[in-house]
């Protein structure tokens, strides 16, 4: 009761800040790149499947790049807020317990990129119509993969909570930007070198991608699931336990 | 109302709080007094449950806050040194932001923007409020769930004189009209004395003293000023009755006698001795003058503060 409360209240904050206007531009960047790239792309192979190709390129780019640019943001913004007047020690002093104050704050951080990640599918059937229309040769694409992008978007989706939960203690424990900022460029850049690596399995910024490659796919829900879940209760049980200054 | 026993904390090798035992009755105002880094936040954020005590327990309504606090809570308000706002939000969103959280009825709201005079201004955003406006927007969160008891510390911190008095005004009304009793601290005792019915003087963590402040005055009060012709005999005279004399540059005799019955015998034995007693009054102690003698500090520093 007092969870939905709280998350009550933090939607009301979030008014006329950037969080809802970064659900929509992050993945319009990405709509956009893959829209250009189809519309100028000189031929296409008489293998090239436009259903196929589009959403995993989408959700490629999303997985590895945008969305945990996305987390940084919405947790940075998302905490941020509670850091400029010291509003922790005001949240503190209500009688609401703690960890629902840090719980909600974990939640609304799942719900914005789950918003966001929604965004993206939609914009991916908008960019393969378009394409089709634009380009006649691929006209006869067939029709959107709705159950794919749906699946496939919720398990990138899932495999991300371990990012979402890093995010949220960090931008929490932390007031300035720039350490959420360097966690999340830091996580991010190093995924590139740790991909080819066996340890890369386990890397917490590539679970999101690891969700499309077979012998990964059950450590990465897995562990993004279950990681997620552990380190926001772990967050949680410090925030609880914390001196409120 | 409030009631700490021996609450003690720590920061590292420093020794915050010592050993605070408070007792703030119900109704009124009760200021906490003491200088800057005298132990007043740390042991207020003990009282509403943001740190932790090492030692000690806090009690708030003759229960143990550490047994359930969101109950006891629910009956508090507060104000942590700055407000703590949104300044995206307006006046009015910043309360309602509050009121989802503890589930209050969304007519509190204009009740407490009309407490602190600020229904004109709630739609304005806040990053446009003055500092005074913030503060009366900090306290209307504090007041927002009607509470019976407010904690404020240093509510008047950064507000020009104008704003003081406006602060001052609000907190006199709340016990009165609104049965609240507010529990407020300041380094500032101008602040307190005009507005407290009881004071608690804190200085390095620990306690000085605890009362009304008449009950100060009078614990203070101590100094029998006495003229006499011959100071030299009668100082001896005194000192061998057991009275401890100070002699004052301008040649008259101090003695911590502090009642009339004193006073009535020292006179009795200095014309015992032939000597001409001219002047025997007791000596006016000024509450700023006990509170820096019981604090140690400077009236410049304290002005400078």
């Amino acid at each position: 009761m007092s969870l939905l409360r709280v998350l009550h209240a933090e939607l009301l904050k979030l008014k006329r800040t950037l969080a809802f206007r970064v659900i929509f531009v992050l993945p319009l960047l990405v709509a956009l790149l893959q829209f250009f790239a189809l519309l100028r792309s000189k031929a296409f192979g008489a293998d090239f499947k436009l259903w196929e190709t589009l959403p995993s390129n989408m959700l490629a780019v999303w997985a590895v790049f945008m969305m945990p640019l996305l987390i940084t943001l919405e947790t940075a913004l998302l905490n941020g807020i509670e850091h400029g007047d010291r509003q922790w020690k005001h949240l503190c002093a209500l009688p609401v317990p703690r960890h629902a104050i840090y719980l909600a704050k974990f939640f609304v951080a799942q719900g914005l990129t789950a918003a966001s990640t929604l965004v993206l599918c939609v914009l991916t059937a908008l960019v393969g119509l378009a394409v089709m229309r634009l380009r006649p040769e691929l006209a006869h694409s067939g029709s959107v993969p709705y159950g794919w992008l749906a699946k496939y978007a919720g398990l990138v989706w899932l495999a991300s909570w371990l990012i979402i939960a890093i995010h949220t203690w960090v931008s929490i424990r932390w007031s300035g930007f720039a350490v959420a900022l360097g966690v999340g460029i830091g996580g991010t850049v190093f995924a590139l070198f740790a991909a080819s690596a066996s340890a890369g399995e386990y890397y917490p910024w590539l679970l999101p991608m690891n969700v499309f490659k077979g012998e990964r796919f059950t450590t990465a829900l897995l562990l993004g699931v279950g990681g997620g879940a552990v380190a926001a209760l772990l967050g949680c049980l410090e925030f609880v336990r914390r001196d409120v200054a | 109302m409030i009631e700490t026993r021996r609450l003690t904390r720590r920061f590292g090798a420093r020794l915050a709080v010592d050993d605070l035992n408070l007792r703030a009755p119900e109704a009124g105002i009760y200021g906490f007094l003491g200088p800057n880094g005298a132990g007043k936040t740390t042991a207020i954020r003990m009282l509403l449950g943001l740190i932790r005590p090492d030692a000690g327990e806090v009690h708030l309504f003759g229960e143990p806050l550490a047994a359930d606090r969101q109950t006891l809570l629910r009956r508090v308000g507060a104000l942590v040194e700055a407000p703590s706002l949104y300044p995206h939000l307006t006046g009015r969103e910043n309360l309602e932001v509050t009121r989802r959280m503890l589930g209050a009825p969304r007519a509190l709201i204009d009740h407490a923007l009309e407490i602190v005079q600020l229904s004109r201004d709630a739609d304005r955003r806040v990053r446009e409020y003055s500092l005074g406006m913030r503060q009366r927007l900090g306290l209307a969160l504090a007041l927002l769930n009607k509470p019976d008891l407010l904690i404020l510390d240093e509510p008047t911190n950064g507000l020009d004189p104008a704003g003081i008095h406006e602060m001052r005004d609000l907190l006199r009304r709340l016990p009165a009209e609104f049965g609240v009793t507010v529990f407020l601290s300041s380094h500032l005792l101008s602040e307190v004395e005009q507005i407290a019915s009881h004071i608690g003087i804190i200085h390095g963590g620990r306690l000085l003293f605890q009362g009304t402040l008449s009950e100060l005055q009078e614990a203070h009060k101590a100094e029998l000023t006495i003229g006499v012709n011959q100071p030299e005999r009668a100082t001896s005279c005194l000192t061998d009755a057991g009275w401890g004399v100070r002699v004052r540059p301008d040649g008259m005799l101090s003695v911590p006698a502090k009642t009339p019955e004193d006073a009535a015998r020292i006179n009795r034995l200095l014309v015992g001795q032939r000597l001409e007693v001219f002047h025997l009054a007791p000596s006016q102690v000024s509450l700023e003058d006990i509170f820096l003698t019981l604090t140690g500090g400077k009236a410049d520093e304290r002005r400078a503060a």
